[in-house]
C-alpha cells in the first residue's frame, strides 16, 4: 500500500506525531513536577517548565534532614510522612521483588515443564493456576490478612515474597510452558538415547536453549513484583515498606499532597522498570498474554 | 497446542524406597502447587467461613471464633445500592475502557502498516504508558487534572477566562480522569497485540485484494479483520479481565470519594475492610465475585487458548 498519495501520508505521521505526544505528556509532567520549587507545585497557571529547576525534591526523598529542613521552612509541622528516608523502600522492594522472581521462576520452570513433558494434571491443570489471574486480589486478600494473622506473616517480607510468588506463577508457568513447547522433544530424546535421565536432559540441552526466554520472563514477573501496590498496601504496617508505598505515601496532612516529592519519587521507582521493560521489549506481548501470542 | 508426551516418570524412579515418594512429574509441580494452596486455596476456604460470620478485626476476636450470623451478609448486600452500583459502575469502566482501547489500537495499528523511518522510534515512544509503575501513572494523572493542573489550564487557554474545575471531587466526573489513566496506560497494550497480529496475517490475500483492486476500507473489513479475531479476542479478553480489578489508579485518584461515586468492585471492597473493617460482611461480597468471575473465566478462557 505504498501507492498513497502525499496527503494521506502526511495525516498519518501528524497522527502519530500526536499519539506520541499524548503517550509521553503524563510523564513528562511527572518529571518536570519533580524539578519544580514548592511555589510551582501546585500554582495557577501551572508552571510547564519550571524556570528554577531544583534538585530539594530528590533531596528530601533521600535525606530525612532536607526533609526536615522544608518542613521547618513551609511552618508545617512534621506530620509529613516523608521523615523516612526513600532508601528503605528501595531496599525492600529489590529483596521482595528479587525472592517473589526467584521463586516464581523457578517452581514455574519445574511445574511447566512437568506440565508439558509429562502431562501432569490432565488438560485442565494449567487452568488452575490461570484462573488466580483472573481473581481479583482485593477478593482474597480479606482471608490472606485473617490467615497471615494466624502465621505471624503480616507485615514481614516473608508474607509479601509468598502472596507475590503465588500471583505470579500463573504468568512464569503459561510463558515458560510457551518456551519449552518451541524445544522438539526430539532433542531430549537424543540425549536420554545416550543413558541420560529425562530430567538430566532437560537440564542440560532444554534449558539452555530457553534461556533467553527464562530471562525474559524473569524481569516480566520483576516488573510486576516491583510495580505491585494493593498487597503491599494491605498486608504491610510500617515494618516493611515498597517503592509503590512510598509514592503513595506523601501525602501530609496540612497540606495535601507533596507534589514535587511524590513525583520525585515516582520518577526514580518507575526508571527501573521502563528499563527492564524495554530489554523485554519482544517478550512482552506473549508475557502479558500467557503465552498464546508469540512474536 | 499438540505436545508429545513422554509417558511416566524415568524407570529409575519407581525402584528401591523412591517408590514411597510421590511420582517424579508430581514432586516438579509440587512447589508451584503448595504455594497456591497457601495464597489462593486455603483463603479460599476461610472465605467460606468469614462470609457467614460478621467478623471485624475491631471486635478483638479471633476470626475463626467469630460468631456466624448465616446469610445475612449476602441479604444485606444484596439491598446496598453502594455494592450494587459499584458493580454496575465496574462494569460500565471495563465496557468502555476496553472498547475505546480496542477502537484506538486498530487505528494506531493501522498507521504502523508500512515501514518508514523512525517507526521504530515511535513504536517505543507509544507502548512508554504500558511500562511505568501504574501507582505512579495514576500519581500523574492526579497532577494533571488538579484543579490547578494542566488540562484545566488547557481549557482555560480555549476558552478565555480562568477554569478551576475540580474534577476529582465531582460525583459524576471524577471517574473521567479515572478511566482516561485506565485507557491511556493499556491502550499501548493492546495496540501492541493488535500490531504483533497484523505483522503475522499472511499477506497473500491482501496481496491478491490489492491487485483485484479493492478498496482499503473493503481490505480492513473484509480480510484483515476477521483474520484478527482471534488476537483480537485474546486481548479483549485479557484486558476485561484486568480492568474489571482496577484498584491502583481509583486508589490514588480518589479512593472512591466523593461518597462512594467512584467505588468500583476492588475498591468498594477496600473500603469496607480497611477503612470500615466490616471484613465478614466483604468476605461475603468477595465470594460473589470469585463464583462470578471464576465460573466466567472457566468458560471463556478454554477457546482462547486454542488460537495459540
Amino acid at each position: 500500500m505504498n501507492e498513497n498519495p502525499l496527503w494521506v501520508t502526511i495525516l498519518k505521521r501528524t497522527a502519530v506525531v500526536v499519539s506520541m505526544i499524548i503517550a509521553f505528556f503524563p510523564i513528562y509532567w511527572l518529571i518536570a513536577t519533580s524539578f519544580k520549587p514548592y511555589d510551582q507545585w501546585a500554582s495557577w497557571p501551572p508552571v510547564w517548565l519550571t524556570d528554577a529547576p531544583t534538585l530539594q525534591n530528590y533531596r528530601i526523598v533521600f535525606f530525612p534532614e532536607a526533609a526536615r529542613e522544608f518542613a521547618t521552612a513551609q511552618q508545617g509541622s512534621l506530620d509529613y510522612k516523608v521523615s523516612g528516608s526513600a532508601w528503605k523502600a528501595f531496599q525492600d522492594s529489590a529483596i521482595i521483588s528479587t525472592f517473589a522472581t526467584f521463586f516464581s521462576v523457578m517452581f514455574g520452570t519445574l511445574a511447566a515443564y512437568s506440565i508439558v513433558r509429562f502431562r501432569t494434571g490432565g488438560e485442565n491443570y494449567p487452568f488452575q493456576f490461570l484462573t488466580v489471574r483472573m481473581m481479583p486480589p482485593i477478593a482474597v486478600v480479606v482471608p490472606i490478612v485473617a490467615l497471615f494473622s494466624i502465621l505471624r506473616l503480616s507485615d514481614t517480607y516473608f508474607g509479601l515474597v509468598l502472596a507475590y510468588t503465588a500471583f505470579t506463577l500463573p504468568f512464569s508457568i503459561w510463558m515458560i510452558r510457551s518456551f519449552i513447547e518451541e524445544v522438539p522433544l526430539e532433542l531430549e530424546g537424543a540425549a536420554m538415547v545416550h543413558g541420560m535421565s529425562q530430567f538430566r536432559a532437560f537440564l542440560t540441552i532444554t534449558l539452555p536453549l530457553i534461556k533467553g526466554g527464562v530471562l525474559a520472563t524473569a524481569l516480566f514477573i520483576f516488573i510486576l513484583n516491583w510495580s505491585e501496590f494493593l498487597f503491599a498496601l494491605v498486608l504491610t504496617a510500617g515494618n516493611v515498606i515498597t517503592v509503590t508505598l512510598q509514592v503513595a505515601n506523601y501525602v501530609s496532612a496540612s497540606s495535601g499532597k507533596l507534589y514535587g516529592v511524590q513525583a520525585a519519587m515516582g520518577t526514580i521507582s518507575t526508571l527501573p522498570v521502563i528499563l527492564f521493560g524495554y530489554v523485554i521489549q519482544r517478550h512482552l506481548v506473549r508475557g502479558l498474554t500467557f503465552g498464546a501470542i508469540k512474536r | 497446542m499438540t505436545t508429545q508426551g513422554v509417558d511416566g516418570p524415568h524407570p529409575s524412579q519407581e525402584q528401591g524406597w523412591s517408590r514411597y515418594l510421590p511420582r517424579f512429574n508430581i514432586l516438579l509441580v509440587l512447589p508451584a502447587q503448595l504455594t497456591m494452596m497457601v495464597v489462593v486455596v486455603v483463603p479460599t476456604l476461610i472465605i467460606l467461613w468469614l462470609a457467614i460470620t460478621d467478623w471485624q478485626p475491631t471486635q478483638a476476636i479471633a476470626w475463626f471464633k467469630a460468631e456466624p450470623i448465616w446469610f445475612w451478609n449476602f441479604y444485606d448486600l444484596w439491598y446496598d445500592s453502594r455494592f450494587t452500583n459499584a458493580v454496575l459502575r465496574t462494569l460500565f469502566v471495563v465496557a468502555v475502557c476496553v472498547s475505546i482501547e480496542l477502537g484506538l489500537a486498530l487505528g494506531l495499528a493501522l498507521l504502523f502498516l508500512d515501514e518508514w523511518p523512525w517507526r521504530r522510534v515511535a513504536v517505543s515512544v507509544i507502548i512508554l504508558p504500558m511500562m511505568i509503575i501504574p501507582v505512579d501513572a495514576a500519581n500523574a494523572f492526579f497532577m494533571l487534572f488538579n484543579e490547578r493542573g494542566p488540562i484545566n489550564h488547557l481549557v482555560s487557554l480555549v476558552i478565555g477566562s480562568p477554569y478551576e474545575f475540580s474534577w476529582l471531587s465531582h460525583p459524576t466526573w471524577a471517574m473521567a480522569p479515572i478511566m482516561l489513566a485506565e485507557i491511556w496506560q493499556w491502550t499501548p497494550l493492546m495496540f501492541l497485540l493488535v500490531l504483533t497480529g497484523l505483522m503475522n496475517l499472511p499477506q497473500n490475500q491482501v496481496r491478491a485484494a490489492i491487485v483485484l483492486g479493492a478498496s482499503p476500507a473493503r481490505i480492513f473489513f473484509k480480510i484483515m479483520l476477521p483474520l484478527l479475531l482471534p488476537v483480537i479476542s485474546i486481548a479483549l479478553l485479557i484486558r476485561s479481565i484486568e480492568t474489571f480489578k482496577i484498584f491502583d489508579p481509583v486508589y490514588i485518584l480518589t479512593r472512591g470519594q466523593p461518597g462512594g461515586a467512584t467505588e468500583t468492585i476492588s475498591m468498594f471492597m477496600y473500603n469496607g475492610a480497611f477503612v470500615y473493617f466490616r471484613m465478614g460482611y466483604i468476605a461475603a461480597a468477595a465470594l460473589l465475585v470469585l463464583v462470578v468471575v471464576i465460573s466466567i473465566c472457566l468458560v471463556l478462557a478454554r477457546p482462547m487458548t486454542r488460537h495459540g
